[in-house]
């Protein structure tokens, strides 16, 4: 369910550093400035280059449900922080913020410091 | 039968001393130590000390700030502006220099490969040839280089560069911070180890190019990076953004087709279920 970054900031449940990881590539189709939160169940997590992905079932007001493609740091950036090819897995519970794309289309790019399980719990303990 | 067996044993230590002494060859005390793996501090900008994009305050000439400014508000409404990278070309010289991912040193006394995690590798010839008259252009271009003894010390400091004969689109950075299309840049490099830092290496990268008024000297540092993991990282594997036409699009997590932009239209499908003539 999207949610409007106001919420996000009086739930403080993230904090708002730097936009995506350093990236080989503009990641100027997505809209830095406006944030969204998400949450919903990890159906894949691609852990592929150049960049890794998260899709993600989200479940709309109507019931439906849409699956959001969304771009991450690399494996060779994110395994620096304790990322792994395991890290997520089909039917994990998440919480993260999205940059979307322009478009409104359900794309977007994730960072690492702005992604929790929907318990609240780090993805990577450090 | 002893004196066959004694032949045979002189011949193998001969071989093996042989063997031992070319893999000793890249040890030479006459090279630095660059070992390990390297990656760029300071992000993505071209020059690390400014902000990306009108940050850098570049020297172009009037022609090429005014394509930067139409890139910048290409990418503004989700387009790439003049940055090509999202299609997985290569960046080539100079950007390839902001090392994203990391690179490697391979020295040999007429070669120094620089070799990249997600490119092709650099080679650096320094056999004291001539600038060929008949190469191809190369993203990464063709370049001569030669070692230095600064201080004179018996061991070399500095690695000096020039690069010619690239061939385009490049650009210096993802805002679309453009090179002259006619692909006549000259890259001069010097490289060398921060000495009060043995862990950082430094990269003096001044760009001679007709989008600019001048000379822009720009210094990348890298850092040692001690992990052992090298990645299989290949733009291609995984790679959503895609160039039909002059338009981008973003694939969906079912792989079709979705808008970048605000309000894009979806591609010409003209070639599309037509009726055969013939």
């Amino acid at each position: 369910m999207r949610r409007g970054l106001t919420a996000l900031l009086v739930s403080g449940v993230f904090v708002l550093t730097s936009g995506v990881a350093i990236a080989h590539h503009s990641f100027a189709m997505f809209d830095q400035e406006n944030p969204i939160e998400l949450e919903g169940s990890v159906q894949e997590f691609k852990y592929t280059s150049p960049h890794t992905f998260i899709l993600l079932q989200v479940k709309e007001k109507d019931g439906s449900t849409t699956v959001w493609n969304l771009e991450g740091g690399a494996p060779s950036n994110l395994v620096r922080d304790g990322w792994s090819s395991k890290s997520l897995k089909p039917g994990d519970e998440i919480r993260l913020m999205v940059e979307p794309l322009r478009s409104g289309a359900p794309g977007g790019a994730w960072n690492a410091s702005k992604i929790k399980f929907k318990t609240g719990e780090p993805i990577v303990k450090n | 039968m002893l004196r066959r067996y004694s032949i045979g044993l002189i011949a193998l230590a001969a071989a093996l001393g042989a063997a031992i002494a070319s893999a000793h060859a890249q040890d030479e005390p006459k090279y630095p130590d660059w070992s390990g793996k390297w990656r760029v501090i300071g992000g993505n900008r071209w020059d690390p000390t400014k902000p990306a994009g009108r940050g850098q305050q570049p020297p172009l000439t009037p022609e090429y700030q005014a394509i930067f400014e139409a890139s910048l508000a290409d990418q503004q409404a989700g387009g790439p502006g003049n940055d090509m990278r999202f299609s997985c070309l290569p960046p080539g010289m100079p950007r390839m220099m902001t090392v994203i991912f990391p690179m490697e040193f391979i020295f040999s006394p007429k070669i120094t490969y620089i070799l990249f995690e997600n490119l092709m590798p650099r080679r650096i010839y320094t056999d004291g040839r001539e600038w060929p008259t008949e190469v191809d252009p190369a993203f990464a271009g063709y370049s001569i280089g030669h070692w230095v003894d600064e201080d004179r010390d018996g061991r070399f400091d500095v690695l000096e560069i020039e690069t010619r004969n690239m061939k385009g689109p490049r650009s210096f950075e993802p805002s679309g911070l453009p090179l002259h299309r006619d692909d006549q840049t000259v890259v001069k490099e010097r490289i060398y180890l921060d000495k009060a830092n043995a862990g950082s290496l430094l990269n003096e990268i001044t760009t001679t190019d007709n989008a600019l008024t001048r000379l822009w000297t720009v210094t990348k540092k890298y850092r040692r990076d001690d992990s052992p993991f090298w990645f299989d990282n290949n733009c291609n594997e995984n790679n959503p953004h895609i160039l039909i036409g002059k338009e981008t699009y973003f694939l969906s997590a079912d792989g079709y087709l979705m808008p970048a932009k605000k309000g894009q239209a979806p591609p010409d499908l003209r070639y599309f279920n037509q009726p055969r003539k013939q």
